[in-house]
């Protein structure tokens, strides 16, 4: 324990002085009651009505004499609500407790902190949801004389939680909506592609040049719109909160590698070199392995993507701190304004779209690159000069926790 | 090249076709059904090896129908491969703890139905009929 210095002592027994000068002229006594944001009911033990507060006056429609020694606090609630608190309370404390007042303050009587929400009616039959405090009141010998009951009118807040719960229920039918109509597609994908595909092996009977060739197109149409498709309900899950992370320990160079060896065709048919480095202090992590190789194939295929051929990629990881680690793909194509900057991780935003769209991609790789890295617990940035190229950064944590977050 | 007898279940017609020509290529002898109701007929007229199940059936669905036919001493035997354009994590879970004894997810790929279906056919040891 510390020792007080004089001076703290001294400061101590002004405050005591001034909190006594101020119970003393009743000041504060005087402020709570006249207060018109708060409804203040103060009972006698039996409930009956004593002080009915200006802001009590002003939220329930009566006048202090309409109330005072006439009634209890209970007649003024919702008497349904004031029956199933008494039988909820009941099973709570294990004893029968009668409705009416006893309902109102029994825990208050038994020493137990009460705060509830209940809904008033006021003179001319309106209501309105509050919460209520309840305190006993007692004498000097520690005997119950009465109860203090200040109410909050609790109407703003409900609206509020209502909004917000129409929000997410909107956000959540978008989401289904979403899932339902990309299944509803993949059905019809399911007879181009295979159809495409079955052909194009030849096997039903030999085909023509051209012939294959057109029917690798419908494939690859295929394939990509399929992407698409699978890009969108990823999108859904992750907003209706239902993409789930099966975290894995792994090695993250043989990981890496084995990413780059995907990207690696469309890097050669356009003759980019792509560099990887890994720091060896880098070995396992914990991570959700398959969305860490979606999220380096989008950003490597996006990189190799927006870089003329002939230019350069590369992809580096490294310790960032006890916790994290970094991992950034660099290229050297077309670079991005500083005006787009903010627009990049939005649904559906290819920059320069329309006519002038060179780049072949969904404008979905990432949006949800970074929502599948912020449901790792990571982030994603970008540093882009227009003409040099790009570099998008990833911290991600080095263990991630599993389930939904 | 199996002789194995398969059943293919599916309501989308080009569906049930592209899994049907693509087996029959691979000289698997082909039955069809296109809803649980006629699945079950033709497997008591013609009982198969195995069954290609699609899992989003009007009426009885795919799981519905693998769980009778598992409860069924003279069905048990069938093996169940459910097929299904619902790619969600705990779908395959549900589908084996139905009683499938393998799961596909569409579109299917063409380049490794066969193969995956063959495996099956054989890993059950189950002789193909003459």
């Amino acid at each position: 324990m510390t020792t007080k210095g004089p001076a703290e002592v001294a400061d101590v027994n002004i405050d005591v002085r001034r909190a006594e000068a101020l119970l003393k002229t009743g000041a504060l006594q005087s402020a709570i009651f006249n207060s018109v944001n708060f409804s203040s009911i103060a009972t006698d033990a039996k409930g009956v009505i004593q002080i009915f507060s200006v802001g009590a006056e002003r939220m329930l429609g009566y006048t202090a004499a309409e109330v005072m020694n006439k009634i209890t606090p209970a007649h003024i609630f919702d008497p349904q609500e004031v029956i199933a608190r008494a039988k909820a309370l009941s099973v709570e404390l294990g004893t029968a407790i009668t409705s009416g007042f006893e309902a109102l303050v029994f825990k208050a009587s038994r020493g137990i902190e009460d705060i509830y929400e209940l809904t008033y009616i006021r003179k001319d039959g309106s209501r309105f949801p509050a919460v209520v405090s309840v305190t006993a009141l007692r004498d000097a010998q520690d005997a119950i004389i009465g109860y203090l009951l200040i109410s909050t009118d609790n109407t703003a807040r409900k609206h509020a939680e209502a909004d917000k719960s129409k929000l997410q229920e909107d956000s959540r039918m978008k989401s289904e909506f979403l899932a339902s109509m990309s299944h509803e597609l993949r059905t019809p994908l399911n007879g181009i592609i295979g159809f495409a595909e079955f052909l194009s092996d030849g096997k039903p009977g030999t085909l023509n040049a051209k012939q294959k060739e057109y029917l690798l197109n419908i494939l690859n149409s295929g394939k990509y719109l399929l992407q698409l498709i699978n890009d969108v309900l990823d999108l859904a899950k992750v907003e209706a909160g239902k993409m789930e992370l099966n975290p894995e320990s792994f090695s993250l160079a043989p990981a890496i590698e084995e990413v780059c060896a995907v990207a690696t065709p469309m890097a050669q048919k356009k003759h980019i070199q792509v560099n990887v480095t890994v720091v060896p202090e880098l070995g396992s992590v914990t991570l959700d392995q398959q969305k860490f190789k979606q999220v380096l194939y989008n950003l490597i295929s996006n990189g190799i993507n927006f870089t003329e051929d002939g230019g350069g990629a590369e992809i580096f990881a490294a310790p960032l701190d006890a916790r994290r680690f970094t991992l950034s793909v660099k290229d050297t194509g077309i670079g991005i304004k500083p005006e787009d900057m903010k627009r990049l991780f939005r649904e559906f935003e290819q920059l320069e779209s329309g006519a002038s769209r060179r780049y072949e991609g969904t404008g979905l790789g990432l949006a949800l690159t970074r929502k599948i890295v912020e449901l790792q617990g990571g982030s994603i940035g970008v540093e882009s000069k227009v003409g040099q190229g790009s570099t998008f950064s990833v911290v991600l944590p080095l263990i991630t926790k599993a389930g939904k977050p | 090249m199996s002789t194995a007898r398969i059943l293919v279940v599916d309501d989308n017609p080009t569906n049930l076709k592209l899994a049907s020509d693509l087996l029959e290529c691979e000289g698997y002898h082909i039955l069809k059904a296109v809803d649980a109701e006629e699945a079950q007929l033709v497997i008591q007229r013609t009982p198969p090896d195995l069954i290609l199940m699609d899992i989003a059936l009007p009426g009885m669905d795919g799981l519905a129908l693998t769980s009778k036919l598992k409860a069924d001493e003279k069905t048990r035997h069938i093996i169940i491969v459910a097929l299904t354009a619902f790619a969600m994590r705990g779908d395959d879970a549900k589908a084996h703890a139905t009683g499938c004894d393998g799961y596909i997810t569409k579109p299917v790929n063409t380049r490794t139905l066969p193969d995956e279906i063959n495996a099956m056919v054989t890993r059950k040891g189950n002789r193909p009929r003459q």
